[in-house]
């Protein structure tokens, strides 16, 4: 008979669920095969569930290109691929969370796909199968959190978490619980974000976080300047990439989010506080409308091939002629 | 006297139990993938008893307190009680500039050693963890630290100090320290044990020589210098580091590839040394045998390899003045006998005469590969870090 490792346990005291980590992540778009590849990164197990059998291959593929990118940027090595790989797992069964004792959901919620469940959907199904300590947690950036945990029996489990893209090499994560979050939820939080090697930004209840509400206007602003002609498109990113010291500028940022991503952002903080500042510009609803959403069409403020900018604007500036 | 041995790794724990009334092993393992999936202890008793449990281990004090479980079970245990351990030695990677030498640990030691995680946070933390373990598990038992770094505290500031502005040595300790600092010890020591060279009156060079590397020099039993610096990536060419590199190349890369701290690390300290330059392997043997089919990249890392080490042979037997012996230690020193021929190949105006018959083949065993007229002595010895680490902590114990 096989022996077993809990026989030679000194005490009774090694019981076998102390202080591990298991994640779930519904919606495995970008962002959630970015989120994968974080977690799993750090040694910790993680379950993916996605709406149809299609998506979870292709959400495997996605996951492998992105490693293969990072892999060829010396990021990391085969030997990392494979251990990332081996701790990942796809389906589309919610019960495959079960075990999970942190759920994250990043979602995407684009009217044009069918059968996408809302946010409020997705949490309670999660609700049902997980434990009952288990953390719920929404990466969604500009909803109200308490909304979403208003839908819970244990709304002291709801909390939002905003992972900055690229949430691999951005540091920090913003926290922002709900009146309702308990302090075990939290704990149980920070441990997480420090074992997948982050710092935590605290923020109390505001729909953007910090990140979201500050970049928004001067996004905005700066379609302003361009709009009344005051520079150039790469002008003005050079003067706040050199004259502030920002790793990118406003527009470059812009095509990296996503204009699409971004106009929701945009709509959810008008919503949210009416404020003018955050309404969308002109300029980017018109692109998003022809279908300029930035890096992932390849046309944005600038031209891109392969992920690499060109030397060339986008294709907004034909648009009149 | 029984003392256990213990090697805490990220997610490994290595362990080793030793009667010291003969330096004996009556038990030694490996808990494996610690905190992750497929965890597992493997324990090999001195008489042939082995056996692997799988499990999950999900933290290091978890792997310790099954690693301890094993050594007194019935079945597969070395001894009977605890108690019988009378003391612990742990392998602390980073000492800094504190510990120069092996430590009794108490309270204001671990306070001491968490302010010099800094200096090594992928490896001192779990280290530390190994500390905090035995005293939840065994408090009371005595406990000893033998850090890597110690035994080259005897480097001169000459030696140590980079050529930065001295302030940034001043506020963070930037400067050499150099690691594998056991090893050399043990195998410095051993000679002056088993050859007419009195450690005392000498000048060496060991070469460590495992998937990581590094030389030292010691003088009079003592490191005067050693290849790596204050992280181990500089010095010799290693299996996936680089060693020794230009700064103004690397940022130059760091522009181009446009990469961070990050990528940058993972750079070079895991796609370069021989697996970036054969795109082989990182293995040693398979680059030879990919050498030997003719591949070309693997030839030239070979070659790079142990070009980089007569460099460092050379450079050493200037700052002492000559040199009395070469010692090969480590995994690839021990045993690959085509690359301890070619580092020494040449170096017959040091006054070496090598004795080509018995490098031959010769693997992982204890020999004077000199000719008897040769006023170098070129020896093999099999390093043993673990019995270092076991000396010392009996030592610190009896002059306690």
């Amino acid at each position: 008979m096989k022996e077993k490792l809990e026989d030679y346990a000194l005490s009774k005291s090694l019981k076998s669920d102390s202080g591990t980590i298991k994640v779930g992540i519904i919606g495995c778009g970008t962002m959630g095969q970015e989120l994968t590849i974080l977690v799993s990164k750090s040694g910790i197990d993680v379950v993916f569930i996605e709406i149809s059998e299609d998506k979870v291959k292709s959400s495997f593929n996605g996951i492998s290109n992105q490693i293969d990118d990072i892999i060829s940027h010396w990021g990391m090595t085969e030997g990392d691929k494979r251990a990332i790989l081996s701790r990942v797992e796809g389906s589309t069964d919610y019960k495959k969370l079960a075990d999970c004792n942190i759920v994250i959901e990043a979602i995407n919620t684009k009217k044009w796909i069918p059968n996408q469940p809302t946010r409020k959907e997705v949490f309670r199904k999660a609700e049902k199968v997980i434990a009952g300590n288990a953390l719920l947690i929404s990466n969604a950036s500009t909803i109200v959190i308490s909304d979403l945990a208003s839908e819970l029996e244990k709304p002291c489990r709801a909390i939002g978490v905003h992972f900055i893209a690229p949430a691999l090499t951005t540091r920090v994560i913003e926290v922002n619980k709900c009146h309702n979050t308990n302090k075990e939820s939290t704990e149980a939080l920070y441990r997480f974000i420090r074992a997948i090697g982050k710092e935590t930004i605290n923020i109390n209840g505001s729909p953007g976080n910090i990140s979201t509400r500050l970049i928004v206007p001067m996004i905005n602003e700066a379609c302003e300047l361009l709009m009344e002609g005051v520079s150039t498109v790469a002008q003005i990113d050079k003067t706040m990439q050199m004259g502030y010291g920002m790793q990118r500028g406003p527009f470059t940022m812009a095509d990296r989010i996503g204009l699409d991503k971004l106009t929701k952002w945009m709509e959810g903080l008008y919503n949210e506080y009416g404020d003018p500042k955050y309404k969308t510009s002109p300029i980017i609803k018109r692109m998003v409308r022809t279908g300029m959403f930035g890096v992932k069409s390849e046309n944005g403020f600038y031209c891109y091939k392969n992920g690499k900018k060109e030397e060339k604007n986008g294709s907004i500036f034909n648009l009149g002629n | 006297m029984k003392v256990l041995v213990i090697n805490c790794g990220s997610s490994s724990i290595k362990y080793q139990l030793f009667d010291m009334k003969d330096e004996s092993v009556l038990a030694s393992g490996l808990v494996d993938k610690v905190g992750l999936n497929g965890s597992y202890i493997k324990n090999k008793r001195n008489d042939g008893d082995t056996i692997k449990l799988e499990g999950n281990i999900f933290d290091h004090q978890q792997g310790i307190e099954y690693v301890l479980g094993v050594l007194t079970s019935e079945k597969h245990g070395s001894i009977k009680e605890l108690s019988e351990i009378e003391a612990v030695g742990h392998r602390v990677v980073h000492g800094g500039e504190v510990f120069n030498g092996s430590v009794s640990i108490n309270n204001d030691v671990i306070s001491t050693m968490e302010d010099v995680v800094e200096l090594a946070p992928l490896h001192n933390p779990p280290n530390l963890k190994g500390i905090y373990a035995v005293n939840e598990l065994m408090p009371g038992t005595p406990q000893c630290g033998v850090f890597d770094t110690a035994f080259h505290q005897t480097m001169e500031p000459k030696s140590y100090m980079y050529a930065i502005p001295y302030a940034l040595y001043k506020k963070h300790g930037i400067r050499r320290y150099g690691f594998h600092g056991s090893s050399h010890k043990f195998v410095s020591q051993r000679l002056s044990e088993i050859s007419n060279i009195d450690i005392n009156n000498s000048k060496v060079i060991t070469c460590h020589l495992g998937n990581g590397a590094s030389i030292a020099a010691i003088k009079n039993g003592k490191s005067v210098d050693t290849s790596m610096g204050m992280t181990p990536v500089e010095g010799l060419m290693m299996g996936t580091r680089t060693g020794d590199l230009d700064v103004g190349a690397l940022t130059f890369i760091m522009n181009k590839e446009d990469i961070g701290l990050n990528a940058t690390n993972t750079l070079v300290n895991k796609h370069s040394g021989v697996i970036g330059v054969s795109g082989v392997s990182s293995d040693m043997r398979e680059v030879e045998a990919a050498a030997e089919e003719g591949n070309e990249r693997a030839i030239l890392a070979l070659r790079m390899y142990e070009y980089r080490i007569k460099k460092y042979i050379g450079a050493y037997a200037a700052i002492m003045g000559g040199v009395d012996a070469i010692i090969f230690t480590g995994g690839i020193g021990e045993n690959a006998d085509e690359t301890r021929k070619n580092v020494v190949d040449g170096l017959e105006f040091l006054g070496v005469d090598f004795n080509h018959e018995a490098n031959k083949g010769l693997r992982g065993k204890e020999i004077n590969l000199s000719n008897k007229e040769s006023r170098v002595q070129v020896w093999v010895i099999p390093t043993n870090e673990e019995l270092v680490i076991a000396r010392d902590t009996i030592e610190i114990l009896n002059n306690k």
